[in-house]
């Protein structure tokens, strides 16, 4: 099974390359990317790419993402009203051909100098999965900037979790927990945290191997990691902070330092 | 007339032990309560352990049972895994899956004398993990190989294939910062894992087995462990700390020469020589126990391997009996020799000649019309409620202090376990000593079959069961 999830992973990000790529080398002055996921398992590639035989009058490129089931549409010359306006042709004939498949589509257009990163055309494919269907959902670069630090909270304590959670929600990030160490590791490659707040002592996999794994992860931006646990032995101490972990913090802690110390981890 | 004193003393002597329990389970049952063990197990001022995990032949439980102790909430520690000469692909599994290399020039202090080694292998990425590969000399001789490479004051010694609960370490390491000067030896509860659903290393949901000869053995180890060992600690009369799960202090096991080579009941034989050597030494001692450390272990499931099994038992106790009967009924060895020993003698490696000889006896005695057969009837029937009630009296304890088994079902399973355990198991226990000390007469030495399971099989099975 981890085999066929890498290989999803390697795929998808493949896809955002191709994207990013084609972005890059279309001449136009400006380029509409669109992605458009649907209900079920059922995904209608086929019929997207037909439709846009059909009608398109410019060249475009189609791609299928495993990661987030997207199917995403590179259009070269589009301006964004033209884009929505395929957009919306598009989600008219998926209705009329597949009743139940309920698209639902994200799409932006990109002028020259503005071309978007790979992170940011891979957060254009999750938000599609996240709209909406009754209406199309225009992707404006700065949704990215206004979008919450996700921190992964694992600690197999379900009241030191429950605390870290509300104090942290309250601070304005997103958060997520795991109670031991495999599955911080899934959720991690599912969320993409952007600090992952741990406790060293856990179940199935622990401590150091744990932190390993973490940065052994085939990932854009590896997550932060900060260490908040039981543990005061000063040889684990400078361990955790030799294979690389930005900070470290003993319980029983004070939340306004813990505050302190994740802001100036992420910023 | 002498089995009936015979089974009037032994079942008092059962009682006041059990009555010895009784009185320190509330303390205990505060203590696994209420005790801070979280802070504990991260403290600098805990003292730091050398786990000794000899191996011999268990490449199917090998994996799980590292995962298991790497992961125990306790500050420092290593884990020595040392493979005995195992014929199966033991060490290499090891040392694939943690990718482990030779370390070069290791010093091995050689205090105690053990089979050559081979090799020491060692990766920084799992900085507390050693694995001692070593020529087969058997599990003394592993774990004396084990001794001499720790680097830590206290060892101790596990099976590679029981599972420690997470905080098994830090509960007894507790108990021997209480009183570090005296403790020499603390023992830990052991328990079946048997129909247990264990995941990642560690069980997480605890039921009975579902098959007949370990569920026997939970009740057994249930009444041995709980009814038994705290008295015997409360007294300081502990013969054994099972060699499944203990804890010891380094120098006086070096003091003591390390373990006993070459036959079985090992656990017991550094137990009655540390007892020994304190005794003999006139130093302040106690080996205690920590029915609240619980380590989960998997108990033979067919006949023949638990007959084999328990055949070794009865060997190795002979064995160290009269090795030490020296020590018997000799009044320099304080409660181990005035009612340990005795008792041992007496009510374990003799109870198999007194229950056949009375037995024969008395429907001896029915035979030749000198009783009546109502008295043999009425005498088996008060064995059988003395021995229910000191099983029904562990259950009690367990349900006070630990409450392991949490399922009603589970509870009345014991309760009719207990009873039929005197139908057939009971008497199976007593031939199988009785052939043990044949073996021994004969001088059979070998260590008999001992097939393991793997952990996740285990599972497996169930999850197919359920």
């Amino acid at each position: 099974m981890p085999n066929t999830a890498t290989l999803q992973r390697e795929a998808a990000v493949n896809v955002y390359r191709s994207v990013e790529q084609g972005l890059k080398e279309t001449g136009a002055e400006t380029c509409g990317l669109m992605f458009i996921h649907c209900a079920g398992n059922s995904q209608p590639e086929q019929q997207v790419r037909t439709h846009l035989e059909q009608t398109s009058e410019s060249a475009f490129q189609v791609w299928k993402d495993g990661a987030t089931q997207a199917i995403a549409v590179l259009l070269p010359g589009l301006s964004l009203d033209e884009v929505h306006y395929e957009g919306l042709r598009i989600k008219h004939e998926l209705q009329e051909t597949l009743p139940g498949a309920d698209p639902q589509i994200t799409l932006a257009s990109f002028p020259e100098g503005e071309r978007p990163s790979k992170a940011t055309i891979q957060h254009m494919a999750e938000s599609s999965k996240l709209v909406d269907s009754s209406e199309i959902h225009i992707y404006t670069l700065d949704n990215t900037a206004d979008e919450p630090e996700r921190i992964l909270i694992v600690d197999n304590d379900p009241t030191v979790r429950e605390f870290l959670q509300l104090r942290l929600k309250m601070q304005g990030y997103e958060t997520y927990e795991a109670v031991d160490g495999l599955a911080a590791l899934e959720l991690i490659e599912k969320v993409t945290p952007d600090l992952v707040l741990t406790e060293l002592n856990l179940y199935g996999i622990d401590g150091l191997p744990f932190i390993h794994h973490i940065q052994n992860l085939e990932m854009e931006q590896p997550p932060k990691i900060v260490v908040l646990t039981e543990q005061r032995v000063e040889q684990t101490i400078s361990q955790c902070f030799r294979s690389g972990v930005d900070d470290y913090m003993t319980k029983p802690f004070s939340p306004v330092e813990l505050d302190a110390r994740i802001r100036r981890c992420l910023h | 007339m002498v089995a009936i004193y015979y089974v009037v003393f032994v079942n008092t002597l059962y009682f006041s032990i059990l009555a010895l329990s009784f009185r320190n389970i509330w303390t205990i049952f505060r203590r696994s309560h209420y005790s801070k063990y979280n802070t504990l197990s991260g403290s600098e001022l805990v003292p730091s352990v050398s786990l000794l995990v000899p191996a011999y032949n268990e490449e199917l439980t090998i994996i799980e049972n590292v995962n298991c102790l790497m992961t125990l909430n306790y500050p420092t520690y290593e884990v020595i895994v040392v493979n005995d000469g195992s014929s199966d692909a033991t060490l290499n599994i090891l040392l694939e899956e943690y990718r482990l290399k030779p370390v070069p020039n290791t010093k091995i202090r050689g205090k105690i004398a053990c089979q050559k080694i081979r090799g020491i292998y060692h990766n920084p990425e799992f900085p507390d993990l050693y694995v001692i590969d070593k020529e087969n000399g058997g599990k003394a001789d592993s774990l004396n190989a084990g001794i001499n490479l720790s680097h830590y004051p206290l060892i101790s010694s596990i099976d590679a294939d029981s599972l420690l609960e997470k905080d098994a370490l830090i509960r007894m390491a507790r108990m021997y910062m209480e009183n570090p000067e005296e403790t020499v030896a603390i023992g830990g509860d052991v328990r079946i894992a048997n129909g247990c659903k264990i995941e990642n290393g560690a069980v997480q949901d605890v039921s009975l087995p579902r098959k007949i000869w370990p569920m026997f053995q939970s009740i057994e180890y249930l009444k041995a462990f709980l009814g038994g060992r705290i008295g015997w600690s409360h007294m300081n009369g502990l013969i054994i700390v099972s060699g499944a799960f203990g804890m010891f202090r380094k120098d006086a096991v070096i003091a003591v020469g390390g373990y006993r080579d070459g036959y079985p009941g090992e656990d017991m034989n550094i137990i009655i020589k540390l007892h020994r050597y304190m005794l003999e030494n006139k130093l302040k001692y106690r080996v205690a126990f920590c029915p609240e450390a619980v380590c989960w272990t998997q108990a033979p499931d067919s006949y023949r391997i638990l007959s084999s099994q328990r055949k070794r038992w009865g060997r190795g106790n002979l064995k160290n009996m009269i090795e030490n009967r020296g020590m018997l009924f000799n009044p320099k060895y304080k409660v181990m020799g005035m009612v340990t020993m005795p008792y041992n003698v007496l009510f374990e490696a003799l109870n198999p000649y007194f229950r056949i000889t009375g037995l024969l006896a008395l429907t001896g005695y029915v035979l030749l019309d000198m009783t009546q057969w109502p008295i043999l009837v009425l005498f088996g029937l008060l064995n059988f409620v003395s021995g229910y009630l000191l099983s029904v009296g562990a259950l009690v304890l367990e349900e006070i202090a630990f409450k392991r088994y949490n399922k009603l079902s589970d509870l009345v399973k014991m309760l009719v376990y207990s009873a039929l355990k005197f139908v057939g198991y009971h008497q199976l226990g007593v031939l199988w000593r009785l052939q043990g000390h044949v073996q021994f007469m004969q001088n059979n030495n070998s260590w008999g079959t001992m097939t393991r399971q793997s952990w996740s099989e285990d599972e497996k099975k169930t999850s197919e069961a359920a």
